[in-house]
């Protein structure tokens, strides 16, 4: 009786659990990997990093690829469809996605570590092949909403970023033997701005629209600000790209401040359902949310300077860990701390009886220990590259792995209490039978 | 009209609207048919609510309390009143008069996120179809917070709302039995045992 109501098989929306979560457990593992590799490459390599093939690129992307964008597509793969209500496509497809990017992505981190062209290229291909699966079938999804626009002009812009940026990542693996980029550091900071603001950037501030809200306990974000904010973010975005493509120092602090336009407004509109929220007292997760709302302009401000001259060393160095780490990787964890336990109860009646409460499957130390431990690593870094320290960035990097194995205890233990949850309903159920 | 006027009526709080007299003349336009054949009937209650000019009235048979439609005629200018004739069968009346105050004396209560409730003799029904997700799941909420008793709360969605179940369960609710219809997913929520 109402415009646009689809009655589609709601079930198959909800995928099964192994699917979303073998990328979730994957993305927990690159995390681990990525601090050793980068604490083992050590603070003088670190702190020089300008680009170039090595350990740290290689942790680097562990990092991008392997935390950030295969948390991305694990929740996108389920999230999208149920915000959106709209089918994403077959669960195979799902699975192809994790079966291309995942050891696409362990062979192209080994190869640009060892260095090995060869696996550079296999890695590649494959980490490609998986992010255009995936991006086929948002694409896909978001064809069919007309409903929910806040989380589609962000998705869209992520998509066409994904496009773009997967592109550039091709040319500059080629070029590291080929030599066909006339400027490959000028490249490979549109392929950053791309990636990091761009692909998972603009997913993290769309899907945010839904899951804050929802996990806070929010009013509905409304539209219109949204849409402005999108706005100038994706004008900020393309500025950015071409600024930093074409080595156009001011056209990419014109994008640099129409993205701060554009967050800013992105803030004001999340502003009333902060207020206006049931759940009074925010829950863990939100505490790095915080810290990822703090770091994002901040790198914003330090990229500005750099546009507007200050020198790559150390301010190129810090405005990439900023992005990485600080917004995009505090940001990721935040949601993902939350959005495992919840996916878990939302599948643990599944054989009947009661779900497993959030507050039972969510252990409450590993992630304080990954929030001291993140944290102390941020500052630490930020304060070695900043001041050319070499003891603050390996305590940091050492601080960097210790959250990230709490980080993985707590995704571990998520696991196996869900686990223990589902087998005392089956035998709950056999006893009913 | 007097063979339209319902004879099992379970009519919800406050007294029917003065406007009531006028409508009661109007032939209901029965949706139910359409509804049982999978058709939504949005559109031709749109275009029969068209051409009503001011002071005029639509009436409507629906085999549920069409609430989202309430909403959406009342920000066109109408007025609503629903009554339950039988299970099954509501008759909502709407008269065209600006829709201002429309749910002041009317048969439910509209919540914050603009979700309607109301209750039956199987407990407190809420309506949150077309709501803005996670709208919905706050009304829900609130609503259940609300309650002391052992009452049922019976959700009008249109889908299953797959995040809800973890936040009922964290406030000791759950979800006892769930039934799909066209455009009308319903969820009965009960204390958990």
């Amino acid at each position: 009786m109402f415009p646009g109501s689809l009655m589609m098989g709601a079930k198959d929306r909800l995928l099964p659990l192994s699917v979303p979560y073998r990328f979730f457990a994957t993305a927990v593992v690159f995390h681990i990997a990525a601090w050793l590799v980068l604490a083992l490459a050590g603070p003088d390599l670190s702190m020089g990093f300008r680009g170039g093939q090595g350990w740290v690129l290689a942790g680097l992307h562990l990092v991008t690829l392997g935390t950030l964008a295969m948390t991305a597509m694990g929740a996108g793969i389920q999230l999208l469809p149920v915000s959106t209500r709209r089918q994403l496509g077959p669960v195979w497809a799902c699975r192809l996605v994790y079966w291309l990017f995942a050891p696409g992505v362990a062979l192209f981190a080994v190869g640009l570590g060892l260095p090995m062209a060869g696996l550079q290229h296999a890695g590649a291909t494959l980490s490609i092949a998986g992010m255009a699966v995936f991006g086929g079938l948002v694409a896909g999804n978001l064809r069919k909403v007309d409903d929910l626009p806040g989380v589609t002009r962000h998705a869209w812009m992520a998509v066409a970023s994904l496009v773009l940026l997967a592109g550039l990542g091709l040319l500059l693996v080629i070029d590291f033997t080929s030599g066909i980029l006339p400027d490959h550091g000028a490249i490979a900071a549109a392929h950053a701005v791309l990636a990091g603001y761009g692909f998972m950037g603009m997913l993290a501030l769309g899907f945010a629209t839904v899951l804050i809200p929802m996990f806070i306990l929010g009013p509905a974000v409304a539209d219109a600000p949204i849409r402005r904010s999108a706005l100038f973010s994706g004008l900020g975005l393309a500025a950015g790209t071409l600024g930093a493509a074409f080595a156009l120092p001011l056209v990419a602090a014109a994008g640099i401040a129409l993205g701060l336009v554009g967050l800013g407004l992105y803030l004001r509109a999340m502003q009333p359902c902060m207020k206006n929220r049931m759940k009074k007292r925010l829950e863990p997760f939100f505490r790095l949310v915080w810290v990822a709302l703090v770091l994002l302009p901040l790198g914003l401000l330090v990229a500005l300077a750099l546009t507007l001259g200050a020198p790559a060393d150390p301010w190129g160095t810090l405005w990439g860990f900023l992005l990485v780490f600080g917004w995009l990787l505090s940001f990721v964890t935040a949601l993902l701390q939350r959005i495992m336990p919840f996916l878990a109860s939302m599948h643990s009646s599944s054989l009947g009886g009661k779900p497993a409460l959030l507050s039972h499957l969510a252990p409450k130390l590993p992630v304080d220990i990954h929030l001291a431990c993140h944290s102390a690593a941020l500052v630490l870094i930020g304060l070695g590259i900043v001041g050319g320290w070499a003891w603050p960035v390996r305590l940091g990097l050492y601080a960097g792995l210790a959250g990230s194995i709490a980080f993985g205890v707590f995704a571990y233990l998520v696991f196996r209490r869900y686990r223990s949850h589902m087998k005392a309903a089956a035998a709950a159920a056999n006893q009913g039978d | 009209m007097a063979e339209n006027e319902p004879v099992n009526v379970n009519r919800e709080t406050g007294g029917p609207p003065e406007w009531l007299t006028l409508a009661l003349e109007c032939q209901p336009l029965d949706v139910r048919g359409l509804l049982a054949e999978g058709i939504d009937p949005f559109a031709a209650v749109m275009e029969a609510a068209a051409p009503i000019e001011f002071g005029g009235s639509l009436v409507i048979d629906a085999p549920f309390n069409p609430s989202p439609l309430r909403r959406i005629l009342a920000g066109r200018g109408f007025s609503s009143y629903g009554r339950k004739l039988s299970e099954g069968h509501w008759r909502v009346f709407f008269h065209l008069d600006g829709g201002a105050d429309w749910e002041k004396g009317a048969d439910v209560e509209v919540m914050p996120e603009g979700a309607m409730t109301w209750r039956e003799e199987d407990g407190i029904h809420i309506d949150v179809r077309k709501l803005t997700p996670p709208n919905p799941m706050l009304s829900i909420i609130r609503l259940i917070e609300g309650i002391e008793g052992d009452e049922t709360v019976v959700v009008h969605h249109e889908r299953e709302p797959h995040f809800l179940a973890p936040e009922l369960a964290e406030r000791g609710w759950r979800i006892a039995r769930t039934s799909t219809e066209v455009v009308n997913v319903r969820l009965w929520l009960e204390r958990a045992r």
